[in-house]
C-alpha cells in the first residue's frame, strides 16, 4: 500500500504522516532525505526526531540513490520529503536526476508493505520565478503527480487535518 | 471558536458574514483576521493561539504555499504562520476551509 501526504509549509503533514503509520503494525522505518547544511536544517532535524520520538521509528539517512538502498523486509516506510529529495537527485553531483526519484520510490514499494511518502506544495505563491527554480518546480510537479497517480490514499493536510483527495483513511 | 482559513481573497469573510447573517459591525465585533501575521513576532504561539481562540470566529490567510523563501525572516515568518493555524484548529470547534468562496468542513460541522 502506498499513501502520499501532500501540504504546505508547516501545515502538519509530518504529524499526520507518523500517525498514520504507527496506526501500522510491523517495523517502522523513518527515511529521512535531508541533508544537514546548516543550523536551521539541524534545527528542523531535531524538531522532527522530536517528533517522532516514542514513536517507534528506526531513523535511516540516504540523500539520493534510494534504487540502491536495502530495507528490512516488510517494513512500513515513511520517507521524507520529497522536495529534498528532487534537489539533491537534481543538484547533487552524484545525483541522478527526476528519474532517479521515481525509481527509488518503485524500489521501496517492491520492498515494504506499506510506503508513506511525504511531499511539499510548493506551488501555490505564484508563478514569477526563474528558469533554475522552474526548472525544479515543474520537476517536483512531475513527481507528485506520478505518486499521486501511483498512490493508493492521497491525503493534503490542512492547518493539521487531512483533506484526502484520493483514497481515505486508514481504519 | 470557528476557525476559518483558505488561500489569499479566496472569500473567507464573505462566506462567515453571509453564513451568519453578520452587518459589518457585527462582523468586527465577533471575529478577528488576518491572525496570521500576528505570528511572526509571537514568540509564545501556543499562547497566542489560545488567547485567540477565546474569539467567536478567527481568520487566517494560508501562507505555506509558495516555493521557501530565501530570506531566513520571511521563511520563519511563513513557518510561524502555518503552526498558529495549526494550533487554532486543534482547539477549534469547526474548522472551514474556504476556497473560490466554496466552503469545506475539515473539523465539527458547519456553522450555519
Amino acid at each position: 500500500m502506498f499513501t502520499l501526504v501532500i501540504g504546505g509549509a508547516a501545515s502538519g503533514k509530518s504529524e499526520y504522516a507518523e500517525l498514520h503509520v504507527t496506526r501500522l503494525t510491523g517495523r517502522r522505518i523513518y527515511l529521512a532525505a535531508m541533508r544537514p547544511w546548516d543550523q536551521e536544517c539541524l534545527g528542523r532535524i531535531a524538531r522532527h526526531r522530536l517528533l517522532r520520538r516514542d514513536k517507534g521509528f528506526e531513523t535511516v539517512e540516504r540523500y539520493t540513490d534510494l534504487a540502491g538502498l536495502a530495507l528490512p523486509a516488510e517494513a512500513n516506510v515513511l520517507l521524507e520529503c520529497m522536495s529534498n529529495l528532487t534537489a539533491n537527485e537534481l543538484y547533487d553531483p552524484e545525483g541522478g536526476g527526476e528519474e532517479a526519484v521515481l525509481r527509488g520510490v518503485e524500489a521501496l514499494l517492491s520492498q515494504c508493505r506499506h510506503l508513506t511518502v511525504v511531499t511539499n506544495d510548493v506551488f501555490s505563491g505564484g508563478v514569477a520565478y526563474g528558469e533554475g527554480t522552474l526548472r525544479y518546480l515543474r520537476a517536483l510537479a512531475r513527481i507528485n503527480r506520478a505518486l499521486a497517480a501511483r498512490a493508493d490514499t492521497v491525503v493534503e493536510t490542512v492547518c493539521g487535518l487531512p483533506n484526502y483527495l484520493k483514497g481515505g483513511p486508514i481504519l | 471558536m470557528i476557525f476559518i482559513t483558505g488561500p489569499l481573497l479566496a472569500g473567507k469573510q464573505r462566506y462567515i458574514r453571509e453564513t451568519l447573517g453578520l452587518s459589518p459591525d457585527e462582523f468586527a465585533r465577533r471575529a478577528v483576521w488576518d491572525v496570521q501575521d500576528l505570528a511572526a513576532r509571537e514568540p509564545d504561539l501556543p499562547a497566542l493561539a489560545e488567547a485567540l481562540s477565546q474569539r467567536e470566529i478567527v481568520i487566517a490567510t494560508e501562507m505555506g504555499g509558495g516555493v521557501v523563501p530565501t530570506d531566513p525572516e520571511e521563511r520563519a515568518a511563513r513557518e510561524a504562520a502555518g503552526r498558529l493555524s495549526c494550533l487554532l484548529a486543534e482547539r477549534a470547534d469547526s474548522v472551514v476551509r474556504v476556497c473560490c468562496g466554496l466552503p469545506q468542513v475539515l473539523k465539527g460541522t458547519l456553522p450555519c
